[in-house]
Order: C-alpha cells, then structure tokens, then sequence
C-alpha cells in the first residue's frame, strides 16, 4: 500500500461515522426543507414535490415562529449573561482560599447540571406552585405579591429562566474554576506587594485573564440557550399563551406532532443560520479584544 | 492473528444468517404491538387463544405510551411493521393516510363474529375513512362526569343534568373564603379539545363538517359553546388553569369536587385515593341539546404490509368475542367495545357502569383526518387566548377558522 493513503485509511471509521450520522443527515435534511414533506409522503414519496423557498417565506410570515424566535431571544439574552455571571460568581468563592469544604460544595453545585431534567422539572413545578410552592411561600413572608409562575404569560419565562440558570450554572462554574487555577499565584502577589487590594486584582488581574475562558463559555452557552427545548418542554409545553414557546420546541410540534417534516427542517435551518452568526459575531468581538 | 480474524468473520457470519433464518422460518408467527398496560397483559389471553391454534407462534411487543407514537411512524418509514398493533382512536387517520392500513371490509363480510352493528357508532367511526373500514374497535374510553357524591350532598345538589343546572350547581359547589381566595372549585376542566369538544357537541356544533369540508368554527353553536366553556371559567366554577395540581390529590380533600374523565379514572381513584371509596359517583355529561360526550380508546389494526393477514385476522376475532371482551375487562378494566359483552352481569349489576354505558350511545370523535392535532393546537390556542389573555371571543373564532383553513389546504 502506497504511504500516502495510509492517514485516510486510519481516518476512514472516523469519515464513515461522520457521514452516516451527521454529514448525510444534515445534507438530507436541507433537501427536506425544500419540500414540503407531511405524512402523506411517508406512506407514498410520490406525493413529495419540491417547493423551493416556499416554506421559508411561509416562515418569515408566521407570527407563531415570529413569538418562538422572540421568546428563544429574550431567553437567550437574558439567560446567558445571567448564568454566566453565577458561574463566576460561584467559581470564585470556590477559588477563594477561606472556604473549607471546597469539594462538598463543588459536587453540590455540580449536582444539579447531571440530574435529569424530567426529575428537576417536577420538583421546580413544586417550587412554583402558586399556592403550596415554597417560593410564594417566602414571598408572602416577605409581604411581597405571590406570582403565578408558570401560568402566567408575563411571568412563565422568567421562571423557566431561572430554572435553567439554577441547572447549568455548575457545567461553566467547572470550566472557569479550571481557568482560575491556570492564573499564576505570582501575579497575585505582585500585585499585592505594589498594593493592590481584591477588587483591583480582580478587574486587573482575573478578569482579563480569563478571557479566553469567558470567550469560550459565552459561545457554547448562547448556541446551548438558542437550543432552548427539554426545560419549556416538560415544564409549560410552550405555554401559557406560547410565551414560552421555542424554535425548537415550534421545530418539534411541526416535526414530530404535525408531521410536517418540511417545513420543520426549514424552521431548523434557519435556527442553524442563527446559531452561526451569533457564533461568529461572538468571535469576532473576542478577538477584537485580544488586540 | 490471522486466525482471530477468521473466527470472528465467521462467528459474525453466522450470527446474521441465523437471525435471516429466523425471520423466514416463522410463517405462523404472528408478531403484534400494544401499549402501556395492554401491552403487558395481552399475554394472559394469549394462552386461550393458542389452545385453539397450538402451532401459532405469538410474540407480543410491550412498547410505553410515550414513544409508541415515533416507533410507528418510524417502523413505517422503515417498513418494519408487525403484523397486527393496537392503535389509539385519534392515531388513525395518521396511518391510514400514510397508506400503512390493511382494508377489513372483506374481512368482516365473511366473518361470524366481527358485525359493524355491535359497536358503537362513535367509536366505530374512527375506523372509518370513506365509509371502508380499516380498524376494529378493541376497547372504548368514555368521558363522564366523576363527582363527591358526599360533598354533593352535603351542599344539597344533585349531579347537574344540563348547562343551566351545571352553572346553579357550581355556583353552590365552589366556595370563596373571606379574602375572596377560592377555596375550592365545582369543577376541573382544563383548556384541552378533549374537554372543549364535548360542550360543542353537546350544543349541535361541530368544528369541520368532513361531508362539505366546511369549517364552521365561527357557527353559532360553537360560539355559544365556546362561550359556555369560558363563563365556566370566569365564574370561578373551575379553576383557569389546572396546572401542578394533582387531580387525584385534589380531588381527595375536596378541593375540586369533580371532573369529566374516562373510566381508567375508576382504578385510579380506587387506588391512589381509597379514603373516599364509596364516597363518589359518576354520571352521564350534562345535556344541552345531546349530552354527548368524547369517545376514545383502542382499536386494532393489521398493517398492509403483513404477511399474516389471515392468521392477524383470526387474532382480531378472537379479541372482539363477547367472552374474550369480558375476560379481558376483567384483567385490565378496558370497557367492552362490543355491545354483547355488557350484556354480561359484571356490567348489567355495576351501577357505575352502567353510567358508562349509558353515555356510550351518546359520544362522538373528532374529525378523521390527519391535520386534526393542528387544528386542535389551534382551538387550545384560541380559547386559551379568549380566557387568558382576555381575547374578543368573535375575533377569536374568526382567527381560528383563517388558520384551520390554512392547515386543511
């Protein structure tokens, strides 16, 4: 065998994985999108015609995709910097050289990231519950309004957002406790030495430090919360009033409950297509930084 | 090495071709699918059915609830359907138009057991796809109106026979503490078609005419019932929302005082609540113009594509016999959907029962076609936009029948 088809030979398992499970699919689903795929083409493909572009205009003026991209936005947007802030938050009182039972409370917070979310989920459900849920409970305590959580439109968001953030805060805790650890003790102590006190360190020191981390968390948060789908799914099925209906979960009812195929894959490209730009918005401004 | 290999290219060898083997060698295996709790107890009439056939070959595949739906969509996709599958009554215009139903029309002609007429109508008429028959009726869910039939009388009300009594009757039933919280409700009834339906029904109405192809959610009679459904609402008799509450839970303390379901509510009941046994009744839908009520359950149905199609068929009768239906009451509490079986005294001495069977001769389906999930989505919408976000209810409507017109087209 000539050398040089020796590299391919042994990427060879790796491609035909690849292609069956991710590279066909992706490719079959993009012609899928151009049809207009239902259950009447699944018993008989004759039915299937292709319609081009059709079920993307017919996606730009559904108000319901619409209210599913502004929810995943609003979620994402209000999710992300809030779960971010908590990781670090959280990681740095871990960093932090006073606190003693640093693994108890790490696998504490850890927890919650590898329960399942159907268990999570019904317990929050409690949690919310307007009238036997703690969580009214202290705010009548307080003297604060009760809220109905989950079936109130203005509210339902809010509280699938908090969830979420409670869920996967420990995941990006984890990673940037690793950063934290990589920042070098000497510079801490240089900076202490030309006196310094914590919060300088802190914004001279850690933050930029922990940049490429930072970096790094942001975009796998923002294309994991643009994914938005098991916490609403089990929680509110896109309700009260679809406030907290998802692209996903709007890709799903069209997928799996219509059996519009088609028009589910259209609704799933144009997610990718959001998911890429933000992804490289997101690089470009990390860079811009690093100058 | 070399060996190595050769072993196991043979061990893999032999291991697909044995398994080809099997496949052609079972000419009378009969290979069947049912969900949840049928699946689990098939086998226990397996036993009579096989005495009559011994060299039949049955395997009975036990698939949950919850994804049984995607295991036949993708099985027949990929054509590796059973023979024969229960299906849900609302799943089958989904695989009828999918093309993966077997006609029984021919079937039934020459059968003694299997005769139209010994079913009930609605239930029958989900197996109906123009006027041919694709499914039989295996056991039928009824929806009635369970109520604490102490708690009834205790505030000196009678189950309610029509809408005006349903409302009297509420107003008694619910009641408001000093600060104005309500402490408990007449009713539950959630925003769902399986609980919308039934008043349209009731009241004449009907989402799409399948005979004209006609949608007439803007009818009259759906807008006043629709209209009834929200009142029901507004004035508290039912709380907005049911979300987080346990039914059964909350229907122990008392806190809702009763509910429209079907009769799997009866071992439920029995079950996870038996400090009231004895303590609640049911009874048939309050009355407008009908007292219809929504009919669902399980057919049966063979698949196109068998290869056993007399032999699935054999099966099926066996299953709709009278004593068979009885026998498997009694295993699973699945109600008879062949009218000779509740002739059995089980059914005759039962006075609960007896309420279901009342109702049966009263109930209806919803629309036969594949898009009805859509337009169900739709009606939730709708009348959760009415009373949630306090929609104009004619506007509603009116959206409703430009949104279903654009599903069906």
């Amino acid at each position: 065998m000539k050398p040089k088809y020796a590299p391919y030979l042994f990427l060879l398992p790796a491609i035909v994985l690849l292609s069956v499970f991710l590279f066909l699919p992706v490719i079959f689903s993009f012609i899928l999108s151009l049809t207009n795929f239902d259950v009447r083409c699944l018993g008989d493909f004759i039915n299937t015609k292709f319609v081009f572009l059709q079920n993307y205009t017919r996606l730009l003026s559904d108000p319901l995709f619409w209210k599913a991209t502004k929810n995943t936005l609003y979620f994402t947007f209000v999710g992300v910097p809030l779960s971010i802030f908590v990781s670090l938050m959280a990681a740095l009182l871990l960093n932090s050289p006073l606190i003693k039972f640093r693994n108890f409370f790490r696998t504490g917070y850890f927890t919650p990231v590898v329960t399942t979310l159907v268990a999570v989920a019904v317990v929050w459900r409690w949690l919310y519950h307007p009238e036997y849920g703690p969580i009214n409970y202290f705010l009548k305590l307080l003297d604060l309004p009760t809220v109905n959580w989950l079936e109130d439109p203005k509210w339902a968001m809010p509280a699938i957002i908090i969830m979420a953030v409670w869920k996967n805060f420990g995941y990006n805790m984890v990673i940037f406790l690793a950063g934290l650890q990589a920042i070098p003790q000497s510079y801490y102590e240089a900076a202490a030495i030309d006196g310094a006190d914590e919060v300088r360190s802190f914004f001279y020191i850690t933050l930029p430090l922990l940049k490429p981390t930072t970096l790094f968390v942001f975009i796998t948060t923002t294309i994991g919360y643009l994914q938005l789908f098991a916490e609403p799914h089990i929680m509110t099925q896109g309700g009260p009033l679809n406030s907290t209906l998802s692209i996903v979960q709007y890709m799903y009812n069209h997928g799996f409950k219509f059996f519009n195929l088609g028009y589910a894959s259209a609704i799933s490209y144009v997610l990718f297509l959001m998911i890429f730009c933000f992804s490289v918005i997101q690089m470009k401004i990390g860079k811009l930084y690093e100058r | 090495m070399k060996n190595k290999i050769y072993v196991c290219s043979l061990l893999i060898f032999l291991t697909v071709f044995s398994s080809c083997g099997k496949k052609q060698s079972g000419g009378k295996k009969l290979v069947i699918w049912a969900m949840g709790e049928e699946g689990l107890r098939l086998e226990q009439v397996v036993p009579l059915f096989k005495k009559e056939n011994p060299d039949v070959e049955i395997e009975i595949q036990q698939i949950p609830w919850s994804a049984a739906h995607e295991k036949l969509v993708t099985a027949v996709a990929g054509d590796v359907l059973p023979d024969i599958s229960q299906l849900g009554t609302t799943w089958m215009s989904e695989f009828y138009t999918m093309g993966a139903l077997e006609n029984l029309d021919e079937y039934i002609k020459s059968s003694q057991i299997v005769n139209t007429k010994n079913y009930f109508k609605g239930s029958l008429e989900t197996c109906l796809f123009d006027d041919k028959i694709y499914g039989i009726p295996w056991y039928v869910d009824v929806r009635v109106l369970f109520y604490r039939k102490d708690l009834y009388e205790k505030f000196g009300v009678e189950p309610p026979k029509n809408w005006e009594e349903m409302v009297s009757v509420g107003k008694k039933l619910t009641e408001v503490g000093k600060d104005g919280k309500i402490l408990s409700y007449a009713y539950t009834i959630s925003i769902h078609w399986q609980e919308i339906c039934p008043f349209i029904w009731q009241n004449n109405g009907e989402i799409i005419d399948l005979k004209t192809k006609e949608i007439k959610v803007t009818s009259p009679e759906v807008k006043e019932a629709i209209k009834f459904f929200v009142k029901l609402k507004k004035e508290n008799l039912c709380p907005t929302t049911a979300l987080g509450v346990d039914l059964v839970y909350a229907f122990r303390i008392g806190q809702y005082k009763s509910f429209f379901s079907g009769p799997y509510m009866i071992e439920i009941l029995k079950k996870q609540a038996p400090e009231i046994d004895g303590k609640w009744s049911v009874a048939l839908m309050p009355k407008k113009k009908t007292r219809t009520s929504f009919v669902g359950g399980s057919n049966l149905v063979i698949f196109k594509k068998s290869k056993n199609k007399e032999l699935a068929w054999k099966f099926i009768e066996f299953l709709s016999r009278p004593e068979i239906q009885v026998e498997w009451y009694k295993i699973t509490s699945d109600l008879p959907a062949v009218r000779a079986a509740w002739e059995n005294e089980i059914f005759v001495n039962n006075s609960m029962l007896k309420v279901f069977r009342e109702q049966l001769e009263d109930a209806k389906s919803p629309p036969n076609i594949p898009e009805w999930e859509q337009i169900a989505e739709v009606l939730h919408q709708k009348v959760e936009e009415i009373i949630v976000g306090g929609k104009d209810i004619d506007l509603a409507l009116k959206e409703a029948e430009e949104k279903i017109r654009s599903i069906l087209k």
